[in-house]
Formats: structure tokens, sequence, C-alpha cells
């Protein structure tokens, strides 16, 4: 089977991509260009690798297939060893599932560096969500949102490791900016020069060597604690924290945590590598980058003024009134009522041989693992709520394609997505799962406009300031791959990386629960991460069970076929205390004139910063423009021109121009 | 000086069209005098007045056409006040008012802005060292120059934003009007007024915005009219912004597309403002808010700094206002020469009568 894909190698340009020749002309023509060959070099059967792509050119090629067949790849299409054949299959898959979604719209913009790499620029979504909420913002809110993690280390050179390490963090700050990167208290980021004091994360050490074993046991359990409930702020500095602890026999630590504010899932594993790959070798030096996170962030600033855009928010917006409300988990503790400081985890592992069959189960039924574990987890929650139709939040890794080095650029590139799910009752989970992937595929073609933007829509039409999404599905699966290189085990004066002996802890704010699947050393975990406050303990297991159980079945095969036992309800239950309960309707609010000085001061902060008159004291913030972090912005002016403090919290519970100026009287601040 | 204005007729001229049958009725209502009633169409006329509900013998009815001035004449003879709710303004210009003032009688227009007050100034008749003339006295122009004073009763202000529409069928005379009351001597578009002269392009059209007063979600143009700028001037404010306020694009849209086509004579343009009204008026009915915003300049001051009134029908209003200034020139509340209604009108006793007026929904100052 060695023929040309191409039987001639140029052909007409007025190709249809539904006609699978002529995709398959655009996908040789693609590749050609990509690796420098002639079509009718290409054979079915020949890997994008071993014609010469790497993982560089292959998220190249993605962009190319986006713009040039109308068709969006997901993560895990685009593995480096893929072949032409299996690329033609996908793509048409793709595109057959696009058809009824709607092409995925062509991004007329670019990403170009800008002129002047250390000027301030906005933050992203995401980045809001979480800058608001480090500032107490949200009902489930923290200090910092921050990922940490810490992994074992032997065969550790004692006398060469921090010194390898602080260099690596060194040149690592040079190579990625965002490790300089600030966000100042109005809500907008920039990044310090290297040269600048403290713009360089310093790397904290804690030598251990020979220290008795229950110190080496205190002052683990201590540095986990404090980096768990004390992130890194880019507001007050750098936004990643690396610290080590030598241990006797040669062994260590690595810990770092990152803050959310600056990275993402993506960028964490970009940087553990980097970090791994300077600090094996005084002399590696990492491929330049040719642009950016501020550059991509410039560049989708333009993104509003394209039709591609708007198109996508029309679809958004014409759906947002019959999406169903999130899962309705029975609660123990009122979301308002507490305040958490940490995230508890489930954790449980898939080990290499029965992850692969779970590919394997997951191809020959056409769907994706990434959608096979939405479907599951949507099914377990179905049980666990008591309905089948259910909104899920998921967070999305994945960057717009706009240029080839994206994928190496670290940032807070991360959005949202919000999914609607409906179960059908009497189906078979591969009948769910395909739907599943379908839908999941319908609303990814629209992804121009970010799930943080469309939630805040819902919010204000829902009328309410609690999290719409708190129910979050995340998976990486296919990240990997579509990063590249595997991660380095060996760090030379660091030694070898255990990967089996890693601890983490996850802080995202506005998230009750989130299941998390992803690849850890060959094999796939499943994560519960959840406010252990809200739930009860045994739902918990019973839920996680539940779940791991599940893939379970669907990595030996036997869960496929049979039907899926779900609740009868469709529509989420109302009784007792349970997610998705909106606020209390608000007290209607006291409207009429401007009161006094301070309500014609608020009003007047308030025009300057949404650029529309403010008339009456009942006005709601966020009926007129407001968002978060422009709640944010209305505080510091408000402090700034009064002296008058009001918290996050007190604004969003009575958003009005009246409520604003009596917390702000009130001096109530928490 | 007729034995007939000594018992003092008013004649009230276009008295059958959408503002002066009203304007007759509150006249009669108030008993002001003896009524005639003149328009080309007499029978028209004729049911006009009784659908006002006054008495033949109260009201005369005449058949005039203002373009003629034989007949002109002949209808303000005898009058002590000549009410003009005849148009297109822009075509009546002075008219009228000369007529009525030859004739030895007081003027009213409720239409007519800067532009006819010019015509009539620039050789004023001798008549006007005695006799007045009020032009603007509608709704806008009118009340709209007239309320916000309220506001800065009780202090200076730094800000005057002032907002006036929402949904009202268009008649084909007032769409004439419409559209030609663009360039100068009306007003600028987009402008405002700060630090005393109008500034070009300060402002943008606030699309789908909620405003206290307004129904449900509106569009407002900025548009700094002649009598907006007057009113900046007179209330010595540091910013005014002036917004006249649609329920849909569809007016806006209208009116720009016929400003493109300059090339076509306008009155081809009148049946596109005409539909784009009655569209707007489809969709919820008849509706017309006006809303008054003051920030004083001493911000803990207390006193009103706003003022909303609402109406159904805004043509009808103008009627009432027209009358009321009628009314004033009776009572020799009015000092001679030509002037603005909004300059002469007390607007505090104006406010009291349109609270007790069947035609006003809401009044809230506060
Ligand atoms: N300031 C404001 O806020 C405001 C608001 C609304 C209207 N306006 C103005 O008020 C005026 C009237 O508007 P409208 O909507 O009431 O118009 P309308 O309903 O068409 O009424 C016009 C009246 O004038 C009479 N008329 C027309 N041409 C005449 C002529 N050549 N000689 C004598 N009488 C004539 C008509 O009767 P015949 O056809 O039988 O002659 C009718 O009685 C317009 O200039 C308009 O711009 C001002």
């Amino acid at each position: 089977m060695n023929s040309p894909v191409t039987p001639t190698s140029q052909s007409g340009s007025a190709e249809e991509s539904s006609d699978p020749e002529a995709v398959d002309r655009l996908l040789a023509r693609i590749w050609a260009e990509l690796l420098g060959l002639d079509p009718g070099d290409i054979t079915p059967d020949s890997s994008f690798l071993r014609l010469g792509g790497d993982s560089v050119l292959a998220v190249r090629m993605a962009a190319l297939v986006r713009t040039r067949v109308s068709v969006v790849l997901e993560l895990s299409d685009v593995t480096v060893d893929v072949t032409f054949a299996e690329l033609s299959e996908v793509v048409r898959r793709r595109s057959a599932e696009g058809a009824d979604a709607g092409r995925a719209s062509e991004v007329p913009i670019e990403v170009e560096p800008r002129a002047d790499r250390t000027a301030p620029f906005p933050l992203m979504p995401l980045q809001q969500g979480y800058f608001v909420g480090q500032q107490g913002g949200w009902e489930l809110s923290y200090d910092s949102a921050h990922f940490y993690g810490d992994v074992g280390l032997t065969g550790v050179d004692g006398e060469e490791a921090v010194d390898a390490l602080t260099d690596a963090v060194e040149r690592l700050a040079e190579h990625q900016p965002t490790l300089r990167a600030r966000v100042d208290p109005e809500g907008r980021q920039y990044v310090l020069p290297p040269e600048a004091p403290g713009a360089v994360p310093e790397v904290r050490v804690y030598d251990l060597r020979d220290s008795p074993e229950n110190e080496v046991t205190d002052t683990l359990t201590r540095t986990r604690s404090e980096m768990s409930t004390t992130g890194p702020d880019p507001v007050r500095g750098p936004g990643v924290d690396v610290r080590i602890t030598l241990l006797p026999g040669d062994r260590a630590r690595l810990h770092t945590a990152m803050s959310l504010l600056v990275f993402d899932g993506w960028s964490a594993t970009v940087l553990n590598r980097e970090l791994l790959t300077l600090s094996a070798d005084w002399n590696a030096v990492l491929p330049p980058l040719e642009i950016d996170f501020g550059d991509y962030v410039a560049a989708l600033e333009r993104l509003p003024s394209t039709e591609a855009w708007t198109a996508d928010r029309d679809w958004w917006w014409s759906r947002l009134d019959t999406l169903p409300d999130p899962p309705a988990l029975p609660l123990r503790t009122d979301p308002k009522d507490i305040q958490p400081t940490l995230m508890a985890t489930r954790e449980r592992h898939l080990s290499p041989e029965r992850w692969a069959a779970l590919r394997d189960a997951c191809a020959r039924h056409d769907v994706t693992p990434s959608a096979a574990m939405l479907a599951a987890f949507a099914v377990v929650l179905g049980r666990w709520a008591g309905h089948r139709s259910l909104l899920l939040n998921s967070l999305q890794l994945n960057r717009l394609p706009l240029h080839p080095d994206i994928h190496r650029v670290v940032g807070a590139f991360a959005s949202t997505m919000l999914v609607p799910v409906e179960l059908p009752t009497r189906a078979t989970f591969a009948t769910i799962a395909a739907e599943t992937q379908r839908v999941f595929g319908e609303h990814a073609t629209h992804n121009l406009v970010s799930g943080v933007e469309v939630s805040r829509e819902l919010a204000r039409r829902r009328g309410t300031t609690r999290p719409v999404g708190p129910v979050v599905f995340q998976s990486t699966l296919g990240m990997d791959a579509a990063i590249g290189e595997t991660q380095p085990s060996s760090a030379g004066p660091l030694g070898e990386v255990s990967f089996g002996d890693f601890y983490h802890q996850l802080r995202t704010p506005q998230v009750a629960i989130e299941a998390r699947v992803y690849e850890l050393a060959g094999g796939m975990a499943v994560v519960f991460s959840y406010v252990e406050e809200l739930f009860a303990p045994e739902h918990v297991d019973a839920a996680f069970a539940d779940m791991f159980g599940l893939v379970e079945s669907l990595a030996d095969g036997t869960g496929w076929d049979t039907p899926v036992e779900l609740p009868d309800e469709v529509a989420a239950p109302r009784d007792g205390l349970r997610i998705g309960q909106l606020d209390a309707e608000r007290a209607t609010a006291d409207t009429g004139p401007l009161r006094d000085g301070l309500e014609r001061d608020l009003a007047e902060i308030w025009e300057e910063l949404l650029d529309t008159p403010i008339l009456d004291r009942g006005t709601d913030f966020f009926h007129v423009g407001g968002d978060s972090l422009l709640v944010v912005r209305v505080l510091s002016r408000l402090a700034q021109r009064t002296g008058l403090t009001v918290g996050v919290r007190d604004f969003l519970d009575a958003p009005t121009v009246a409520g604003l100026a009596a917390a702000a009287r009130n001096g109530v601040s928490r | 000086m007729s034995a007939e204005r000594e018992s003092g007729t008013i004649g009230v001229l276009g008295g059958s069209g959408t503002v002066g049958r009203v304007a007759v009725n509150r006249l009669a209502e108030a008993g002001t005098g003896s009524l005639r009633v003149g328009a080309r169409d007499v029978e028209r006329a004729r049911a006009a007045v009784r659908e006002a509900g006054v008495a033949a013998s109260r009201a005369r009815v005449l058949g005039v056409d203002l373009r003629d001035p034989a007949q002109l004449a002949a209808f303000c003879s005898g009058c002590s006040v000549v009410v003009n709710c005849a148009g297109p303004s822009y075509q009546v210009l002075d008219t009228v008012a000369r007529a009525a003032l030859a004739a030895g009688a007081d003027y009213v227009d409720a239409a007519g802005d800067t532009v006819a007050m010019r015509a009539l100034s620039a050789e004023a008749p001798t008549e006007l060292e005695t006799r007045s003339a009020v032009f603007s006295a509608g709704l806008m122009p009118g009340l709209s120059g007239l309320l916000p004073r309220l506001l800065a009763e009780d202090g200076p202000l730094e800000r005057l934003d002032t907002y006036v529409g929402g949904a009202a069928a268009i008649g084909p005379l007032s769409a004439v009007d419409a559209l030609l009351t663009r360039g100068p001597g009306f007003g600028t578009a987009l402008a405002a007024w700060r630090g005393g002269a109008v500034v070009p392009n300060a402002l943008s059209p606030l699309r789908s915005v909620a405003l206290p007063g307004f129904r449900g979600r509106v569009h407002a143009w900025p548009f700094l009219s002649a009598e907006a700028e007057e009113l900046a001037a007179t209330l010595g404010v540091d910013e005014l912004r002036n917004y006249t306020v649609y329920v849909s694009e569809r007016i806006p849209e209208a009116l720009a597309g016929a400003w493109a086509r300059d090339d076509v004579p306008i009155e081809e343009h009148v049946p596109s403002v005409v539909a784009a009204a009655d569209a707007d008026v489809a969709v919820g009915g008849p509706w017309y808010t006006l809303l008054f915003h003051a920030r004083p300049r001493d911000r803990d001051r207390s006193g009103p700094t706003r003022l909303i009134l609402r109406t159904p029908d805004s043509y009808a209003l103008s009627g009432v206002v027209a009358a009321l200034a009628a009314r004033s020139l009776v009572e020799g509340g009015v000092p001679p020469g030509t002037h603005a209604a909004a300059d002469v009108l007390d607007p505090r006793r104006t406010l009291d009568d349109l609270v007790a007026d069947a035609l006003v929904d809401e009044v809230d100052l506060g």
C-alpha cells in the first residue's frame, strides 16, 4: 500500500471539503508544504514523524487544517506519529460532526510580536475570574488560585543540585517572559524586564540531608501545607514558587507552586519539562520563541470586531435561555456560608496497559478518550444529582492555533466552555458517549467566545452572582503528545524524577467539584477535586467509586453496550440544599434619583468605567455592562477618592448604586 | 383694537390636526375666551371641534389656507392670540406670526425653532414692541428646554443630561419637519456642550440602554439641539448632553438613509420615516418619556436632581403646552418681543398643570 495519496501533485483549487478525495488532496498539500516534500511522496501509511515532522509542525498542521479545510482537530488528533490515512480519517469524522455543528469559524487574526514587550495588557476572561476570586469576590474563592505539586527525586547530586536548579530558573525566566509577569491592583498584567529586582523567582532550599526522619516528615508536612494554602500571588511577587528539599540518601523533593492567574495546566507541563531540561544540562538552549503571552492577548483583543466572533457570540447567546441547570448535587452546607482554604482530592490511576486498552476501546467506538471520560462523569453526576439534563463546565487548555510557537509559550491561555448534557434513558454508554462527543464538538466549534464570557451573560440573565457552572470537567488526555517531547525523567544533578511519587493540590475559585483526567507515567489518572465542606463524604466516595468503576468497565470493554441506569427526572429537583439554587430574589432594588454626594460619586465612577449614564440609584451594575474585574476597579477608585472600603462580596450582594453606597457607609468589609 | 379682540378671541390655526385639536380642547376647558378654529378643510375642522367636546357656539370654524395672505389676514383679524398648530414648520417659518402681529394679536407657535425666530427677528415688525411672539411651545422644542430649569433652582449644575423620546407615530407633515431639522440652526449630532462651547463628536450613541422612565432597552442618539445649547448657556452648566431616544434603530436609519440621498426631493423620503415610526409604535403602542438628570456642582446639596415625565402621546401633549402658552399671554405674563416658550413660561406652574393633565401618566421629580 504505497501508492501516493494524490494521483497528480497539482490539482484544481475548487475543492469541496465534503469530497473525501478533495480533502485528501488538501491534506497532502499541507503536509508537503510543511515537510518540504512533493505531495506525490506521501503515502497513506507514511507517518508525519517519519516524513520529518515534529510537534511544532504538528500544531502548525492543525492550524492549516483549521483554516484550509475548516475542520477543528482535537488535541489528541494531532500526534506527531499520526499517519496520513489516520489523519484523513479523523478529519473526515470531525468534518461530519462539524456538518451538524456548523463549520469552524476561520480566525481572521494573527499573532505578532508587540512593539513594547513591557507594556501592560488586559487580563483574559478566566484570569479575571481568578483575580477577582483572590479578592474574595466569589462564593468558593481563596486568597490565591494556584496549583501545587511536589515530586520525588533520586540519585541527586546534593552539591550541584541547588546551583543547577537556580541557574535553570534564571534561564527559564529569560526564555519565558511570563515567569516575570505581574498583575497590578486594578487587574492589568505586565512583564518585568529580567534585570528588574525580584523579577526572577528565587529558589528556596531546605537542606535536610543530615536530619533525622521525624524532622524530614515535619518539614515536608509544613512545606506542603504552606505552599498549598498560600500560593504565589503575581500581585505581590512572582507567580511561581520553586523550592527543593534535599533529603538523606541522595534523595530530594522538588516543590512547585504556580498561580493560575498567570499559568494554565498546559503551561505547568511545559515549565516542568523545560525546568528539568535546563537543570539537566548547563548548556541546553531552548528553541527561541517568537511571541509571548502578551502578544497572544493583544491579538485576541481584535477578535470581537470580527464577523467570526460575532457569529460565535450570537450562537451562544441564542442558546442561553434554554441551557439546563448545573447538576443539583445535594449539599451539606450553603456555599455562601463557608470560607474553604483547600480542595480535597480523590485520585486513582489506570495502569499503562489498561489505559492502552481504554484508548483502543474508544477508537472502536469512534469516540475520543476525552469524550468518553466526559460522558462517564456526566453519567455519574446524573445519578448523584438525580436528574438527566445537566449543565457542565469544562476547562479548555488548548490555545487558538494562531502561531506555530503557541504551544510552547507559557501563560494563562486557558478558558472554559459550558457543555449542556442531556442523558437519554435506556441508552448504552456507547450511544451516550457518541452523543456527548457530538455535542461537545458542536460547542467547541464556537470557541471564539470564551466560556467565561458566556457564563457571565448567563449569570446576568439568570439574575445571579453565584457561579453558573460550578461542576467542572477537565481532560488533558492527548496534551503530552500535542506538546511533543516526552517528559525528561533524568535531570542531571537533580537525578531521576519518580513520577509515581507525586503529590499535588489544586485550588480553583467558583468550583464546587472538578473531575480531571490526565496521563501520568504512561497510565491515566482520574481525580476529583472538591470543596470538602460542601459534600457528605459518603456521597463523594460513592460517586468516585462509580466513576472509576465505569472507567474500568470501559477499559475492559464490558461497559459499552449495556443500557446505562439513570434517574427518570429530567430537570433538577428543587428539594433541600443543592448545587445550582440561585440567590433568593434580590430585594427589589431601591430605585429613584441618586440621593446624596456618595451616590453621586459612585455613579460617576461607574460612568467612567462602564461608559454609560448612571441615572438611577437602583441601577444594577451587571445590567449596564459591569463585570467582576470592573467591580474590583470600582472599589479601588472608591477607596482612592473617598477612603471608604467595601469587600467584593458585599458589592455582589447588592450590586446597585444604593446598595454599594449603603455598604460603603456601613464600612462592611469581609 | 376691535371689539372682538377685547373680548379675547383665541384663534387656533391647524386646530383640526393632532396637536391643534388638543390645544382647542384645553383652551375651551380653561374657558379662556372664545375660539376660532382655522384649517383648509372646514368639515374636518368642524368634526375635530365636535370631537374635542367644544360647543359649536364657543368655537367658530373658518376655512383658511395660510399660503393665501388675504385668507390668513382675515383669520387673524380680531384675534387677541393666534396659536399656530399648522405646518410644516420649516415652510411656515414666520408667515403666521407676521400676520398675527399685523392684526394686533399675540402669537404662539406649537413648533418653530430658532430658525423661525430668526426669520421673524430679521425684519422685526414694529408690533413686537408691544406684542409677544412665543415659539417652540410644544414638547420638544418646548418642555425639553423648560422643565430642566427646575433642577437648577437649588444650586448650579456641573452636568445636565436630557433624554427625550419613545414610540410615537409621525404624520407626513411632521415627518418633513423631522427630515429638515438638521444642519446649522437646528443642532449638531454627536456634539456636547462643554465649558461654554459646542464640542463636536464628544458623544457616541448609546445603544440598547435602560433609562429610568423609559420602557425596556432603548437607543439614545446625541443631538445638541439649538434649544439645548440655549439651555446650557442660560443655566451656565459645565456640560450638557442631549439625547433623542428611539425604541429601535428604524427612525435613525430612515433619517440617515434620507440624508444620504439629498439628490431626491425631501418629500420622497417621508413614507419611509412615517413607516419607521409606525413600526416602532406597533411593537408596544405609543409612549413617550422626558428624562432630565442633573449632577449638581455641590455634590451634597439637597433639592431635586432628576425629573421624569411620561405621556402616551407626545403630539397631543404639545397641544397642551401651546394652550398653556396662550393662557400665559392672555394673563399678560409674557413681555413683548420674540421668545422661546422655555424662556417665558414658569417651569414650576407648567409642571403643576401637566401633573393635573390627563395626558400625563407620571411625573417624578426627586
Ligand atoms: N414642538 C413639538 O414638540 C411638536 C410636536 C408635534 C408636532 N409639532 C409641530 O406641530 C405642527 C403640527 O403637527 P401635527 O402633527 O398636528 O400635524 P397634522 O396633524 O397634519 O395637522 C396639521 C393641521 O394644520 C392644518 N393645515 C395644514 N396645512 C395648512 C395650510 N396650508 N393652511 C391652513 N391650515 C393648514 C391641517 O388642516 P388642513 O389639512 O385641513 O388644512 C391640520 O389642522 C407641525 O409643524 C409639527 O412639526 C411640534
